[in-house]
């Protein structure tokens, strides 16, 4: 038993002030270095922990604690990981996924929000808050006509502080833009990592598909869409490096699997990929297990992992070891390495989700874009 | 009697008008800043910040220019640097293994005689090595001006002609940060060196940084990790005995004590400065006579304020 609730109960079941005053002082989960405690406080007939994490049970059982109306249930996890998570109340018959009321800290996606459960010794990385000694960039909006897929889409265009219209700039594509901007800090880890110069200044464009499921899961329109009417719109408007190691692509999850197939379609086109957490779904023998839309990334991906080649020069891989998708990546990884481009492959206590994906930004931003500041001191 | 004040970044705090108070010095301005290098003819923040005019010597587009009219000459720069990112790798791979040995000896609590010898000759070895590659270098630079020399270029003899003759005129130069290799690289191009040697000078950052004997690059925060510590060139040697480390906050790992250590007894007897937002130091004939928010980092690895010498 955790030793805070140990101390708790140390005189017998406590009283309810007892209760409240614990639940004041502590912060929950309560964490002790390789593992964790989660509580919950409440009427309920079962609680359960909903965590998501590959290689453990979905649901598994807070036991009541003897008199009082708290919850506990504490699970070994190594140092510095993070999933998210929620709990699974059972009352009158009625099952509720609700957060962690006890916890406040959130991470959203596109889905809604989770209560983030933060192993001992994580922290967040102070490159992904707001930092005001980093000059901010700017955001715009362009308008591209597509011929790909006939109509206009918009994108949001990332202008690094300073932007000059006299220098060449890099070019980074990222998928779900918005997503990235919102529930992965894009535009602070941006403004900081230029600012350090640790990676140089550069504009990012931002995509945003209508319907992801069908156009990240390797549709060729998408790939057209990328390298046929984004690039140019984009080049004709800003004034971009004419260097495929100036143009990176950057996806997460069916993001990544857009990422490659883009490059897969156009190879040397994109110099640099970062792909986190691809769902790189493939089939050894017979039908993959995924659902059916997966059916033409497994297409894609075993088409490449049967005639393999070099599409890029540099690519950066993450994929948290509580996500399924382990598996995909780290069967990948031999496919991609023998191909004689430059990967870097990072498992990471996390799992499928936005902060998991931001807090490798810096990591692969700057080994694919490595900033002056060996050389520069100002 | 030569005077040089050595600043650290100017953001957050800028101190460069305050150095100016201190020199009072007489006569137009000259600023060099080619280690921004697009950016060089952004001079306006400067001249606001110190309420005075500046002219530019514009070094970064001066060369640029005149590598476009003069192929010839381009070529043999191209050459110059290509030889001496060469020599650099070849230099850190003989550099990492030195570093290793050096820093495991440090890291061994033994303390008996046998080990301090080691260690001695460990760090000598690499001292050594930071000798070598400097001669190296040296004569890369060597062979270009020999070469360069051969190069008729009337365009180029009068445009040095004329930076030396601004520099001459100047009452003061202001040198900027940036990047440090551009930096020097185009003060030496334009053989600026000995004008400068003559003149007060205000540097700050890379610019501090080009002023000394050896220009060392550093970074203990690197994202990618850390690297162990290069010398990248050698100075104009217009200020002796000190190593200016710009950043030094940040970019130093200060919790690792033998890592410290190994760098101040690397680069000694020349004292390593630090030089963050705030700092100065201020020397007449190579000798300090005042200084602020600076320290010297010591043999130990612990570091003491710089004191007048």
């Amino acid at each position: 038993m955790n030793p805070i609730i140990q101390s708790l109960y140390r005189d017998g079941a406590p009283a309810p002030e007892a209760i409240d005053n614990f639940v004041e002082q502590n912060r929950f989960p309560l964490i002790e270095p390789g593992r964790i405690t989660f509580v919950y406080r409440g009427q309920a007939k079962e609680v359960h922990l909903r965590s998501w994490i590959a290689g453990l049970s979905t649901a598994q059982p807070l036991e009541p604690l003897e008199g009082s109306d708290l919850w506990a249930l504490t699970v070994d996890l190594p140092d510095k990981s993070r999933f998210e998570y929620k709990f699974e109340v059972v009352t009158n018959g009625e099952r509720q996924l609700v957060l962690d009321d006890l916890n406040g800290v959130l991470a959203h996606d596109p889905f809604g929000a989770n209560s983030v459960c933060q192993g001992y010794g994580y922290r967040r990385p102070g490159w992904t808050r707001h930092d005001p000694e980093s000059r901010s960039g700017n955001l715009a909006t362009l308008k591209i006509a597509s011929r790909a897929f006939q109509e206009t889409r918009e994108l949001e265009i990332y202008l690094p502080a300073q932007f000059r219209r006299n220098r060449s700039y890099p070019l980074l594509v990222v998928h779900d833009g918005p997503d990235y901007l919102r529930y992965a800090d894009l535009k602070n880890v941006l403004d900081n990592l230029i600012h350090r110069l640790e990676i140089p200044a550069m504009i990012v464009a931002m995509t945003h598909s209508p319907d992801r499921l069908v156009e990240y899961t390797g549709d060729e329109r998408h790939a057209r869409f990328l390298s046929e009417d984004l690039l140019p719109a984009v080049s004709a408007k800003f004034p971009l490096l004419d260097d495929s190691k100036a143009r990176g692509l950057v996806g997460a999850s069916l993001g990544g699997v857009a990422a490659l197939h883009t490059a897969g379609r156009n190879p040397q086109l994109f110099g640099q990929l970062l792909l986190q957490s691809g769902s790189f779904v493939f089939s050894d023998l017979g039908h993959h297990k995924q659902e059916p839309l997966f059916d033409p990334v497994a297409k894609f991906v075993n088409e490449y992992r049967n005639n393999p080649y070099a599409l890029a020069e540099k690519i950066y891989m993450s994929c948290g070891i509580y996500e399924s998708l382990i598996y995909e990546n780290r069967s990948l990884l031999p496919v991609l390495q023998d191909q004689g481009m430059q990967i870097l492959f990072e498992e990471v206590r996390d799992a499928h989700n936005w902060e998991n994906w931001r807090d490798r930004l810096r990591q692969g931003l700057t080994w694919l874009f490595p900033g002056p500041l060996w050389m520069v001191y100002e | 009697m030569a005077i040089q004040i050595l600043l650290g970044p100017q953001s957050p705090t800028a101190n460069l008008k305050n150095a100016i108070e201190l020199l009072s010095a007489d006569g137009p301005v000259v600023s060099i800043t080619a280690g921004w290098r697009d950016s060089e003819a952004e001079t306006d923040e400067l001249q606001n910040a110190i309420g005075r005019p500046i002219e530019d010597l514009n070094l970064y587009h001066q060369a640029e220019e005149i590598f476009a009219r003069e192929p010839e000459l381009h070529a043999l720069q191209r050459e110059r640097q290509d030889q001496l990112l060469e020599l650099q790798r070849l230099y850190r791979v003989r550099l990492t293994s030195g570093m290793i040995a050096a820093r495991k000896l440090l890291r061994d609590k033994g303390g008996s005689d046998l080990l301090r010898l080691e260690q001695r000759a460990a760090i000598s070895q690499v001292r050594a090595l930071d000798r070598h590659h400097v001669q190296r270098i040296s004569a890369t630079h060597q062979s270009f001006d020999k070469r360069r020399a051969m190069l008729d270029i009337p365009s180029a003899t009068s445009l040095q002609q004329s930076l030396e003759q601004k520099l001459r005129q100047s009452g003061l130069v202001l040198i900027a940060g940036g990047h440090v290799a551009v930096l020097i690289n185009r003060i030496r191009l334009f053989r600026l060196g000995d004008v400068l040697a003559q003149k007060p000078i205000i540097a700050w950052s890379a610019g501090a940084m080009v002023l000394g004997e050896r220009i060392v690059l550093f970074h203990d925060d690197a994202p990618q990790g850390k690297r162990d510590a290069e010398v990248l060139d050698a100075g104009l040697g217009i200020v002796r005995n000190v190593i200016p480390l710009p950043h030094a906050k940040s970019r130093l790992d200060w919790s690792s004590r033998n890592r410290m250590a190994m760098f101040s007894r690397r680069f000694a007897p020349a004292k390593c400065c630090t030089l963050d937002s705030g700092s100065m130091i201020h020397l007449e004939n190579n000798r300090i006579t005042s200084a602020i928010q600076s320290s010297v980092i010591l043999r130990t690895g612990r570091k003491k304020p710089v004191t007048a010498r």
